[in-house]
């Protein structure tokens, strides 16, 4: 179905934000036998029967179209990648710039098919400019509407800073997303790469962060926009009665206390079972679980501490693939349901080296910030600074729960016994030392870190027990009042 | 701490600037994504793995984690021992795809 690897040997990038494709013209085969023809990719990606020109066929190298989705309507818009490699001059980026206004101006999602070398060298700099202007396009629809991209084939220079801006990005087996190609690198840097390495799914799906979802085949990937742009356009709404039976939630996580699990199973109990989990970025930064499903039917957005990488501790990369999407979240009017189980910051040189106070910091901002429904649920432990940042009461979180064993303290129990009673300890018999620690550390976690001392203080709203969890979650989304952010969604 | 997984060579590095054509088979080096101590080794050399199953139990931050393998396959190599502290990025063992 993608044929993005035709096209991959004649991509020559010539330079930052000037890439281009140079090869000979092709001549055009007929649209019916071109699986890269613009109009029927945009008519797979809509309902059935739906699509509306907005422009007849100009030569742009672009098609811009409305439709709907799942009966939703929507504004789409396709690169032709069978002209120059999908190069966009500045009549087809004046076409993405209008199309993209359009939805924002009437409220619906826009969607993007990528498949474009870049800029189209012929026309110089006139290209450069109505490039430009389709980011400031972007830009403005940003938190306006939700804005999804697909990359089905090589997208290079100007064609990957577009998806970039948007909200989501979704690449195929065949995209790739670049500034300079293979070729430009060998040529400055000396490193041989192919362009599947350079900028395939391994490449934004796991080392850069680049790219939210990847997906198998072409129709796989249009399959997930379209999933996606439900959850946005059909949110629904909190319905109590949509939560069912009581689940043993609690059976999800292992027997021991200090043992890691995957939070993702947790995710998806709490979640409605017939709505998914289309999570987000899962194998980048993955000590962070983000992604979007629905709650008692409401499309909802799921950040949560994942112990089974790192123990589930902040870092710098966790701390900002959370900040963006809560800030999506906020800006598109989607709840937020934040899962904690969280040991702290992850100390280390290179963590600090990494700007975890600058990066760990967007993530204070984007919850304080955010004014959507946002309610916390505290499963095992949160500690320290990182109890601060993952939707505390303090931050203005609607809500915090937590599970009848839960700790909430400044550190785990045992370390602030070893500060706190060093002296005391020291002073103890080598071998009653264990005992006496640990004792200590009961009490500790009795007076300083059990549930209840965070009840009192009001920093947790209320003890919930497992099986009740997913009713009083529901009932508590219900009643908070609907708003949300006025600010777009800076890829931060 | 689990794993920061690299396919074995495919890593652009300055010492070796090559990089092995996308679908080719490559081992999986499973690497410590944090500084910890190595509670348990629970498998070894030769043992077939599953994606998803534990090859050897670290401690730190309080917690006893996991580190899996992603792929699966048989364990060809496991580079620490009980008791070794590993820093981020260092070696835990490597496990060879199963060939088809």
């Amino acid at each position: 179905m993608s044929s993005g690897g035709r096209d991959e040997s004649s991509i020559r990038a010539v330079g930052p934000m000037t890439d281009v494709v140079t090869a000979l013209p092709r001549p055009r085969r007929e649209a019916a036998s071109d699986d890269r023809d613009p109009v029927g990719r945009l008519g797979r990606l809509l309902d059935a029967g739906s699509l509306a020109p907005l422009h007849e066929d100009d030569g742009s190298g672009v098609r811009a179209v409305a439709g709907r989705v799942e009966g939703q309507a929507v504004v789409a818009y396709c690169t032709d990648g069978r002209t120059m490699g999908g190069a966009i001059g500045a009549g087809g980026a004046r076409r993405i710039a209008r199309a993209i206004d359009l939805g924002a101006d009437k409220g619906l999602p826009v969607l993007g098919l990528w498949h474009s070398g870049g800029a189209r060298l012929a026309e110089g700099v006139e290209s450069l400019d109505g490039i430009g202007s389709m980011f400031a396009a972007m830009v403005r629809a940003s938190g306006r509407v939700p804005q999804i991209s697909v990359v089905l084939g090589p997208a290079a220079g100007g064609a990957a800073y577009g998806p970039a801006l948007t909200d989501l990005v979704i690449m195929s087996d065949a995209g790739r997303l670049f500034v300079t190609g293979p070729d430009v690198v060998r040529g400055v840097t000396g490193e041989d790469i192919d362009m599947a390495g350079l900028g395939g799914a391994d490449a934004h799906g796991r080392r850069s962060g680049v790219v939210h979802l990847v997906a198998p085949s072409e129709a796989a990937a249009l399959a997930q926009a379209r999933r996606l742009t439900g959850l946005f356009a059909r949110a629904g709404r909190f319905d109590p009665a949509a939560a069912g039976e009581p689940r043993d939630l609690r059976a999800l996580l292992p027997d021991a206390p200090r043992r890691a699990y995957d939070v993702r199973p947790l995710v998806r109990a709490v979640l409605d079972e017939d709505g998914g989990f289309e999570e987000i970025q899962p194998r980048w930064a993955p000590n962070m679980v983000i992604g979007l499903g629905r709650l008692g039917g409401r499309a909802v957005g799921v950040v949560a501490n994942n112990p089974i990488r790192k123990g589930g501790c902040l870092d710098s990369l966790s701390a900002e693939k959370a900040s963006r999407f809560v800030r999506m979240c906020d800006a598109l009017g989607v709840p937020l349901l934040v899962l904690v189980d969280v040991p702290g910051y992850l100390p280390g040189v290179r963590q600090e080296w990494d700007g975890v106070v600058r990066r760990g910091a967007k993530l204070l901002y984007a919850f304080a910030e955010a004014t959507v429904p946002r309610v916390t649920l505290v499963t095992r432990k949160s500690f320290g600074g990182a109890y601060i940042a993952m939707n505390s009461r303090a931050l203005g979180a609607t809500a915090v729960f937590a599970w009848p064993e839960a700790e909430i303290a400044v550190m785990g129990a045992e370390a602030a016994v070893g500060i706190l009673h060093r002296r005391r300890l020291a002073a103890a018999p080598e071998p009653d030392r264990p005992a006496l620690a640990a004792r200590l550390a009961d009490e500790h976690r009795q007076i300083a870190a059990g549930v209840d001392r965070a009840v009192a203080l009001g920093v947790v709203n209320e003890v919930i027990e497992p099986t009740t969890t997913r009713r009083r979650l529901i009932e508590t989304f219900a009643a908070a009042a609907d708003r949300r952010g006025e600010h777009g969604n800076i890829p931060l | 701490m689990w794993a920061a997984r690299s396919a074995a060579g495919s890593l652009v590095t300055r010492s070796a600037r090559t990089v092995p054509l996308e679908g080719m088979t490559m081992a999986e080096e499973v690497r410590a994504e944090m500084v910890a101590n190595v509670w348990k080794v629970v498998v070894g050399v030769g043992d077939p793995v599953a994606a998803g199953d534990a090859l050897v139990i670290l401690d730190s931050m309080k917690m006893e984690i996991p580190v899996i393998s992603e792929d699966g396959g048989t364990v060809s190599e496991i580079a620490v021992r009980e008791g070794d502290v590993v820093q981020d990025g260092d070696l835990i063992a490597i496990v060879e795809p199963t060939p088809a």
